[in-house]
């Protein structure tokens, strides 16, 4: 048993257009023109290519440019058998619209909530050699901006003993460049630039500025911030450039404000227990404050706009190292004048330390 | 018979609308939101079926035939070969630049600035090449044997040559690089010749080029006449202050209007030689935008997007494939028995460079 259909047929072989009959043979069929006929071709091979107006164009599997032209409603014996029309891609079809931009939008919001949340139980994953060897590869000697003096290494080491139980797995250093910042870097490296300690009116305000930094290296922040840097990249591949790169920035600098009030309770707990007094620490964001909404430069030129853009309100931070204060309590200097003089002055007498940056060769 | 005479006007058609182009387009924008980007290239081809369906050459629709998928392999392939490396080497020239080794941080950073151009052009080719290998009429398709490594090193030379004195070669490199791109490409068993004539176009070239200095001598002579007269701006009172307000209107209105017009003027001749110069067996085509089709179809398209608070963006497909269409023309004739399939290598990936990079193809 046969049923025909009258259809436009090209065979991908020229570009002549051919009025033929499809002859139905179960789930076969033959083209017939005249009294030529070709075929059997199976109707699973068969496949949706477009809708050209009214026409929906089928092509065969395996046979380039052959085609089937169906104008006007399909006879429905012959629509069974052929696959059905393609709109927005398969699984949209599957769904329907309504259904699948609910499911994407869900998929998209969990892939989303995965990279920004999972890095703070990755990041302790990662063993410490990787961590160690980031930290080298990155640093290094810091094409040797380093400033070592006898004196001055031994009252940063001490400052850094005060701070921290396990001083070894840290490499704190002071680097000769004029910037009011200091950063924490993988493998436990910690760099103070001289700008920040020309500044420091204390050794107390220095001591608060670096346990906020040791904070970072122990709560794994730059791990967690590279892992989360990595997984948006990759998330947000698919969007296209700026937009994809604001929002990026967006949730990167709502989680790094995050980091940095974890940094500055570390920072306090530090201070507490090595008996400094946190004033020093209020009375420098009570400074930088102050600049907060200027122009960004202090005098002697030093760019404050980098410590600015990515740390909280430098107010609400002053209130918060003052609320820390124990009243009654007895501090102590956390270092004594003769040491806080060499650190200040560690970089001025390292005549072999080389300033600037990079491209800076003076 | 079969031989088609094309009648002047009418060898290509577009019958889209754009109230059918709204029923794609806006779910398309919807589930690229959504997915966070990653549907865009399924929206890009469902946007090329409906054009392409949309489009006649003589009696016959095109047919685009690629499929997201294709465009989806495309930009993961980008992403690993060339998004991935290109991160690790930033990250390393970085590093390099910290540890005071900026030469090799400037070399490395060279090398890829190099790649990157090379691959370009190789985007450039690949996609013309991809277009063509998935447009079908009356069953037959186009393509290219040619992988386009090739292009990719004229590509490199011939801009390099373009631009060193002066810039003044910019049009050769332009025209030459469309002729060998052209030269490469095939329909059905003919292969395109280019033949496109640069010298022709140093006129508005010139044109374009010399805007500036025209201006700025203009300024020059202005000011010393101004002197030589004894008069200055501020002597002349309210004279003086209409003097400078015209100047500083002029000077808006070569800034952001008269350049780009010339450029405008510049690119209408180019694309008319462009296509001018193409020939396909005995058929030959024209392009039939003049520089004032172009400013008002630039205009037309300002006037939407600014008017619809950016939405219209969506239209820009239908918009740039319409003025395409409607301006393009054939001449000659076909002889469709001749006209048989492409044998030509069809690659299972999509535009993916091209797509990356931000580029148009034709």
């Amino acid at each position: 048993m046969s049923t025909f259909f009258d259809v436009a047929h090209y065979d991908g072989q020229k570009a002549v257009k051919r009025k033929v009959e499809v002859q139905v043979v179960g789930p076969q069929f033959y083209v017939l023109e005249n009294e030529h006929r070709s075929g059997p071709f199976a109707f699973a091979d068969v496949e949706y290519v477009t809708k050209q107006g009214e026409a929906d164009v089928y092509g065969l599997a395996g046979h380039d440019g052959w085609r089937l032209i169906l104008s006007g409603p399909v006879p429905s014996d012959l629509k069974g058998l052929l696959p059905t029309p393609r709109r927005y891609g398969g699984w949209v079809d599957r769904l329907g619209l309504g259904k699948a931009v609910i499911a994407f939008a869900l998929t998209s919001a969990a892939a989303v909530a995965v990279v920004l949340f999972s890095p703070q139980r990755l990041a302790p994953l990662i063993p410490d050699s990787v961590d160690d060897r980031l930290g080298d590869a990155l640093v290094g000697d810091f094409g040797g901006r380093f400033c070592h003096t006898p004196a001055g290494d031994a009252a940063l080491q001490k400052l850094v003993a005060s701070l921290d139980a396990a001083p070894q797995d840290l490499r704190v250093e002071v680097a000769n460049i004029d910037m009011l910042n200091a950063v924490a870097l993988p493998g436990g490296n910690v760099i103070l630039f001289d700008g920040l300690l020309k500044q420091a009116r204390s050794p107390d305000e220095v001591a608060g500025v670096l346990a906020h930094e040791i904070g970072h290296v122990r709560e794994k922040h730059v791990m967690q911030a590279l892992l989360r840097q990595m997984g948006l990249a990759v998330v947000l591949g698919g969007v296209d450039g700026n937009s994809g790169a604001m929002v990026n920035n967006l949730l990167a600098m709502s989680y790094s404000r995050n980091a940095e009030a974890e940094a500055d309770a570390h920072s306090m707990q530090a201070l507490g227990n090595a008996n400094i007094s946190p004033v020093g620490t209020a009375s420098f964001f009570d400074r930088l404050s102050q600049l907060d909404g200027s122009e960004g430069t202090v005098k002697g030129n030093v760019d404050i706009t980098s410590y600015l853009s990515s740390h909280p309100l430098s107010a609400s931070r002053k209130d918060a190292f003052e609320k820390s204060i124990v009243k009654g309590k007895n501090y102590k200097p956390a270092l004594t004048p003769t040491e806080w003089t060499e650190l200040k002055t560690m970089c001025a007498q390292d005549r072999k330390a080389k300033s600037g940056f990079g491209f800076d060769f003076n | 018979m079969n031989d088609e005479q094309l009648q002047p006007h009418s060898a290509f058609r577009f019958h889209g609308s754009w109230v059918e182009f709204a029923r794609i387009a806006f779910p398309n924008l919807l589930l690229t939101i959504v997915t966070l980007g990653i549907y865009r290239f399924w929206a890009t081809t469902r946007e090329r079926e409906y054009l392409w369906s949309k489009t006649d050459f003589i009696d016959e629709r095109l047919e685009w035939t690629g499929r997201g998928m294709e465009l989806f392999i495309g930009f993961i392939m980008v992403f690993l070969l060339i998004g991935l490396p290109f991160i690790v080497i930033q990250l390393v020239s970085q590093g390099l630049i910290f540890q005071g080794l900026p030469v090799l941080a400037g070399l490395l950073t060279f090398a890829m600035f190099l790649s990157l151009f090379y691959l370009t052009g190789v985007a450039y080719f690949r996609a013309l090449r991809y277009r063509l290998s998935r447009t079908y009429w009356r069953g037959i398709r186009g393509g290219s044997d040619d992988p386009g490594f090739q292009y990719g090193l004229s590509y490199m030379w011939k801009w390099v040559v373009g631009w060193l004195p002066l810039f003044l070669m910019v049009p050769w490199a332009m025209i030459s690089l469309w002729n060998d791109r052209w030269n490469a490409m095939s329909f059905g068993p003919h292969r395109f010749s280019a033949n496109a004539q640069w010298t022709p176009l140093m006129k508005r070239y010139l044109l374009f080029y010399l805007v500036p200095f025209l201006f700025f001598g203009g300024a020059v002579i202005f000011g010393i006449s101004m002197a030589a007269s004894g008069g200055t701006p501020d002597a002349l009172g309210d004279t003086g202050m209409a003097i400078g307000g015209i100047l500083a209107v002029v000077a808006v209105l070569t800034l952001y209007i008269i350049i780009p017009l010339a450029a405008l003027l510049f690119y209408s001749k180019y694309f008319r030689m462009a296509v001018g110069g193409l020939r396909l067996h005995t058929l030959e085509f024209a392009f039939r935008a003049r520089a004032a089709d172009w400013v008002l179809f630039f205009l037309a398209n300002m006037a939407i997007i600014i008017c619809t608070l950016g939405i219209g963006y969506i239209f820009m497909p239908y918009r740039n494939w319409k003025f395409f269409v409607e301006h393009m023309e054939a001449y000659g004739e076909i002889n469709i028995d001749e006209l048989t399939q492409s044998q030509t290598v069809v690659e299972k990936h999509g535009e993916g460079l091209l797509d990356a990079f931000d580029v148009g193809a034709i």
